[in-house]
């Protein structure tokens, strides 16, 4: 990756960070809609699939405007109907575009997700495309304008007999037929744009399609409020020998029509292949060097074919395959080519031998003792188990008895660390992870709970004084309120005494076989 | 969730909310809605030029026995040229070709001609390029219209040939409805 695509990516990083921390202020981690942005856009599209369906009953091919209009005069239903369906038409792109911007700052577009990140190019030109058929329809002076300039650029490519643009000049009534053919497409491309969501999320286990309750019921009374308050009205008929005048122009989905108006269709092309060229680009500037970020590996001398990082891996790369070393039952096998080195695997494995390389268990427990000599933490100190992608990593420097040791993810942190960390006699440890919903990961901040609190393997022993560890979401902006909870934190740390360190212990490496294995499913 | 922090979310959705709504149908006027249009839109068949000529008898030897014929021809379809003039001044000067990779399909004509609102006169001519040794056939090779034209602002004049496709018209009728031209007529 080159210095300036890095340097593009901070700042960007940098701007989502306080644009996370201000949303996080007012709605809360759970329901910060630019970690559902997603989500938010396949809400969008169910409600688009709704309204588009009532909007189907009442237009007619053969009179397209009088048939919109007909709808915007239905005071009770189809105005508002209509409105909200445009309006979160917009909010659709809105979500998708935030989404994108997350993924390439966040660098989540490459190697094994440059599939998702490329699909959900195609995904986002299908809804212009799908929104370009959608005003057409409307057959206002609007939709005259993006017949008229779409058939001018495409008469550039070689693909028609007969120049399309001729259909606009008003030499003749456009046929019923055109307008099929644009409603067919309307309604043929979210079918589409369903198959490129599918293979979008193909290589996600435990797809998370749809936000939370509150904020997609919250975002369609908000959209449906201002579809009745403020409802889209009708703009003048098209007149095809009449150039277009005033009207309301939809920034998000044809702020290009005035634009390319005015220029050669050859450079508008060329803007447009410039812009999709650099989309499609993202996956390799963004790309990890050579050295780093390599996939994980299973040692099949540790693995005990447990299944539990099968279970864990939130991208599927992780299959059980027979043994073939005279042991019996299976053993974890990774697939390079799915395995974003993200290392939740190394905190599912409870005997250590699974995970990217230099960050399995035992790597942490090494890195971990070695912390422990170097800093040598009083038994009044926090050590804070800080993700380098949340808050905690520019904490602790100027914060006195409190020290940082960053794990690159907290779902790749092994329970063993905090054990070893306890057990030594720090007064307490803190992991500091993003909140949920925003794990790089997908699912490190869940898996890391359910192994300290629910005894998710690998999980965090009984013997473990609960009381001297806190996990807390801070994400990246949010440097104020981490400190605010490890001054908490460390004042009911110190009022439960001095931690008396325990000498020459080891952490356990035992695994409880899953409810269901492989071998039984197999079997069955 | 405390009061004060549930109003400033309302709030903050609100706006947002309504900034969506609002760039959703943002009032838009184009710059150019104070001129007008001579539109010249029309489809001809053109005037066809086939050139023939005689295989050699190595170039014979070298094809396959099935696609031997002595003779090959090459058709395409003649040039025109296209002038617009307004007012005396000439706005647009084009070669037309025939459309298609080997220019063998029908001409098609269209363009926009920009002119301020008001009273022009307007003449088209479009004439076939022939080729020397090409004897014209029997259909118009020139075609030419003139005429003075009032335009208001945003309106478009549309030129086009009438069905027989030999005299080039200008379209009238009030272009409503889907966009098509009830009561249209030709002039």
């Amino acid at each position: 990756m080159s210095v300036a695509v890095r340097r593009l990516q901070d700042v960007g990083r940098a701007g989502l960070a306080r644009c996370d921390r201000a949303a996080n202020a007012l709605y809360g981690w759970r329901y910060n809609p630019l970690y559902h942005s997603g989500a938010l856009a396949v809400g969008c599209f169910i409600v688009l699939s709704v309204t588009g369906l009532y909007l189907l009953l009442f237009y007619r091919i053969g009179s397209p405007y009088e048939s919109v209009a007909g709808i915007t005069g239905q005071t009770w239903t189809g105005r508002w109907i209509r409105s909200l369906h445009r309006y979160v038409s917009d909010l659709a792109i809105v979500a998708v575009l935030i989404h994108a911007v997350r993924m390439a700052v966040q660098n989540r577009a490459w190697g094994p997700r440059s599939l998702a990140w490329i699909s959900g190019i195609v995904l986002l030109g299908a809804f212009l495309v799908c929104g370009w058929t959608g005003y057409v329809m409307v057959w206002d002076v609007q939709a005259q304008l993006l017949a008229a300039e779409g058939a001018r650029l495409f008469d550039l490519l070689p693909l028609f007999s007969e120049p399309i643009g001729r259909t606009f000049v008003g030499e003749r009534a456009i046929p019923s037929a055109f307008f099929f053919l644009n409603l067919f497409a309307h309604i043929a491309i979210p079918v589409g744009i369903l198959l490129i969501l599918w293979i979008h999320v193909s290589r996600l286990a435990r797809t998370y399609l749809m936000p939370p309750k509150r904020l997609f019921w919250g975002m369609v009374a908000a959209f449906t409020a201002a579809s009745v308050v403020w409802p889209v009205g009708m703009d003048p008929e098209a007149e095809l020998l009449r150039l277009p005048e005033a009207y309301s122009l939809d920034v998000f989905y044809n702020a290009w029509v005035p634009l390319s108006r005015d220029l050669p269709p050859a450079l508008s092309w060329s803007f447009v292949a410039a812009l999709l060229a650099l989309a499609l680009a993202v996956p390799w500037l963004t790309r990890a060097p050579a050295s780093g970020a390599t996939a994980s590996y299973v040692n099949p001398r540790f693995c005990t074919g447990c299944e539990q990082c099968y279970h864990d891996c939130p991208y599927e790369a992780i299959s059980m395959v027979r043994r073939d070393d005279g042991r019996d039952g299976f053993v974890g096998l990774v697939d390079p080519a799915k395995c974003v080195s993200c290392g939740i695997c190394a905190g599912s494995c409870a005997p250590m031998g699974v995970g990217p390389p230099g960050r399995t268990g035992r790597d942490q427990l090494v890195g971990a003792r070695e912390f422990l000599a170097r800093a040598t933490p009083s038994p009044d100190d926090i050590v804070v188990l800080g993700c380098e992608n949340a808050a905690a990593g520019r904490v602790a420097e100027d914060m006195p008895g409190v020290h940082v040791l960053p794990v690159s993810c907290a779902g790749s942190l092994h329970t063993s660390v905090i054990e070893l960390l306890i057990r030594a006699g720090v007064g307490g440890v803190v992991v500091a992870t993003c909140p949920p919903r925003d794990c790089w990961n997908r699912e490190g901040v869940s898996w890391l709970e359910e192994r300290v609190y629910n005894e998710r393997e690998a999980e965090l022993k009984d013997r473990v004084d609960r009381r001297r560890l806190r996990i807390v979401y801070a994400a990246q902006a949010e440097r104020d309120q981490l400190r605010a909870e490890l001054d908490r934190f460390r004042a009911q740390v110190r009022a439960l005494g001095r931690a008396l360190g325990e000498r020459g212990f080891d952490v356990g490496t035992a695994c409880d076989p899953p409810p269901v294995s492989v071998a039984e499913e197999v079997g069955s | 969730m405390s009061v004060a922090r549930r109003l400033a979310s309302t709030a903050v959705s609100a706006v947002v909310v309504l900034a969506i709504a609002g760039l959703s149908r943002l009032p838009w006027t184009d710059a150019d809605r104070d001129g007008a249009l001579v539109r010249l839109s029309w489809r001809l068949a053109g005037v066809a030029i086939e050139e023939c000529r005689t295989l050699s008898p190595e170039e014979l030897d070298a094809l396959p026995a099935h696609m031997r014929r002595p003779e090959v021809c090459t058709g395409s379809t003649a040039a025109y040229a296209l002038t617009v003039d307004v007012d005396g001044r000439r706005l647009l000067g084009d070669t037309v070709r025939g459309a298609g990779a080997r220019r063998d399909r029908p001409l098609y004509v269209l363009y926009d001609v920009p002119v301020a609102p008001g009273a022009h006169d307007v003449r088209v001519g479009f004439e076939a390029i022939l080729p020397p040794g090409v004897e014209p056939e029997d259909r118009p090779l020139s075609f030419g219209w003139a005429d003075r034209v009032e335009l208001e602002s945003g309106q478009i004049a549309l030129i086009t040939l009438d069905d027989a496709g030999t005299r080039l018209l200008r379209a009238v009728g009030a272009a409503g409805g889907q966009g098509g031209l009830p009561g249209a007529g030709l002039r």
